[in-house]
């Protein structure tokens, strides 16, 4: 076989060629030429491409279809569980509002032993306003002892149980509190009633009453502690044959949203019922 | 033996949801009574068994928990069954209907004697009208609310318990 060699005038006209090429392509001339002839190429290029990554997509899509929904349940659920524990951290934010603001109120009495519980229903009967909390006779609570909040009054422990305990509102009608007028310096009655709200009753005639004034617990009767905040009087009614004049109260307490109260344990409630005397039949 | 248990499970539900939900959702100042609702959806169910127990239990659970006076849910909720029982057997064609007018009767039964327990008898002041205007008639509206969405489920948990014999 002969071998092929190259001869000087071929060497030659290689060179002028690729220099005559280099020389076009820097002038700039070469550019419209490349592009008319790499347009098919791009364009088939282009096709290729595409087909392609239609079968690629075809072939690996339903996989991934199948993590990304697993990974989305994933995600929902871990959402919903980190929504459950905000919502568990707000509640428990909130009670311990709550709690704070009962502890303050224990330390500003150190003079009282309370008993914290939390409300956990009410009585069945929309005609009675009572509430049942979670602290029964094996946490020292007795019948009689007086329910209190921060804010004020509360009731006082109608029923025991070992471990929950019935306490009768100031707003029920059965309920009557002996109250001082602080203004007008004097004693009254607050009396609940059917739609909850507590009245002002047995007020003398002669006393100014005023819209604003505060109602603290008298300590008459023994049933209640005396000092202990009631509410404030809201409207006056005053009628000039009448023996007392009344009014309307606004309770301290909001008992539409009461969420813990406190139990004054060491107070014993006196029972003056064998002291009224009974009318003879 | 079974629906006793039974009732016992679902009445102590009852009451628990009454104390714990129902009764922070007043209208005025009355509320339904989810017991009642129950009790006289499943007496009305035509193989519920036992009614007179689960009336019974509701009874003497409402009568313990409640601060009025013993005998009115007990007695309340004998005689709803009772009118359920008569109704049943009178009205089986169109039991919805009877379930309607078994919770009208029962609620007025129940709010009137309970408003005449406490009048003359605990000697606590409530006036007849303001008790049926602002405690009784909403309360009334409440229970017929309820009355549709618990005899459905009511009579669908009886159905499951007591399943109809395939001739």
């Amino acid at each position: 076989m002969k071998a092929y060699t190259p001869q000087p005038l071929h060497i030659v006209l290689v060179i002028l060629v690729v220099t005559g090429i280099i020389l076009v392509s820097l002038g700039g001339y070469l550019g419209p030429a490349l592009g008319v002839a790499t347009e098919p190429l791009v364009a088939a290029q282009t096709w290729l491409s595409a087909r392609y990554q239609v079968v690629y997509e075809f072939l690996t899509v339903p996989r991934d279809v199948a993590s990304l929904r697993q990974r989305n349940a994933e995600l929902e659920n871990e959402n919903a569980h980190l929504q459950t524990q905000v919502i568990e951290l707000q509640q428990q934010i909130k009670e311990a509002q709550v709690l704070y603001a009962l502890l303050d109120f224990a330390r500003s009495r150190p003079a009282s032993q309370y008993v914290a519980a939390a409300v956990i229903g009410r009585d069945p009967s929309p005609f009675l306003h009572y509430i049942i909390i979670d602290h029964g006779s094996d946490d020292g609570l007795r019948h009689g002892m007086p329910v209190v909040t921060d804010q004020g009054l509360v009731g006082r422990v109608d029923a025991v149980t070992a471990g929950a305990a019935r306490v009768q509102l100031i707003s029920d009608p059965s309920s009557t509190v002996n109250i001082d007028l602080k203004n007008a310096q004097t004693s009254a009655l607050a009396v609940g009633s059917l739609t909850g709200d507590v009245v002002l009753d047995l007020v003398p005639q002669d006393i100014v009453l005023e819209p604003g004034d505060l109602i603290l617990t008298s300590g008459l009767g023994g049933a209640y502690p005396a000092d202990v905040m009631v509410g404030q009087v809201t409207s006056v009614r005053k009628r000039e044959t009448g023996l007392f004049q009344s009014g309307s109260v606004q309770p301290a307490v909001d008992f539409a949203n009461l969420r813990a109260v406190l139990i004054i344990v060491n107070f014993r409630p006196v029972d003056i019922e064998p002291l009224i005397p009974t009318q003879a039949p | 033996m079974i629906s006793a248990l039974i009732g016992f499970v679902i009445i102590t539900i009852s009451v628990m949801a009454q104390m714990a939900i129902v009764r922070y959702l007043p209208l005025l100042n009355g509320s339904a009574d989810l017991v009642l609702v129950v009790l006289s959806a499943w007496a009305l169910h035509e193989r519920s068994e036992g009614v007179w127990i689960w009336a019974l239990i509701a009874g003497i659970l409402t009568g313990f928990i409640s601060a009025m006076p013993f005998y009115v849910p007990l007695i309340s909720y004998l005689v709803i069954v009772w009118v359920a029982s008569l109704l049943r057997s009178r009205v089986w064609q169109s039991p919805i209907l009877a379930m309607f007018v078994t919770v009208f009767i029962g609620t007025l039964f129940f709010h009137l004697l309970t408003i005449f327990a406490l009048q003359f008898l605990q000697q606590i002041s409530i006036g007849w009208q303001e008790s049926l205007n602002l405690v009784t008639i909403p309360s009334l509206v409440l229970n017929l609310l309820l009355t549709l969405p618990f005899y459905v489920v009511l009579t669908d948990l009886a159905g499951w318990f007591y399943p109809a014999e395939v001739e």
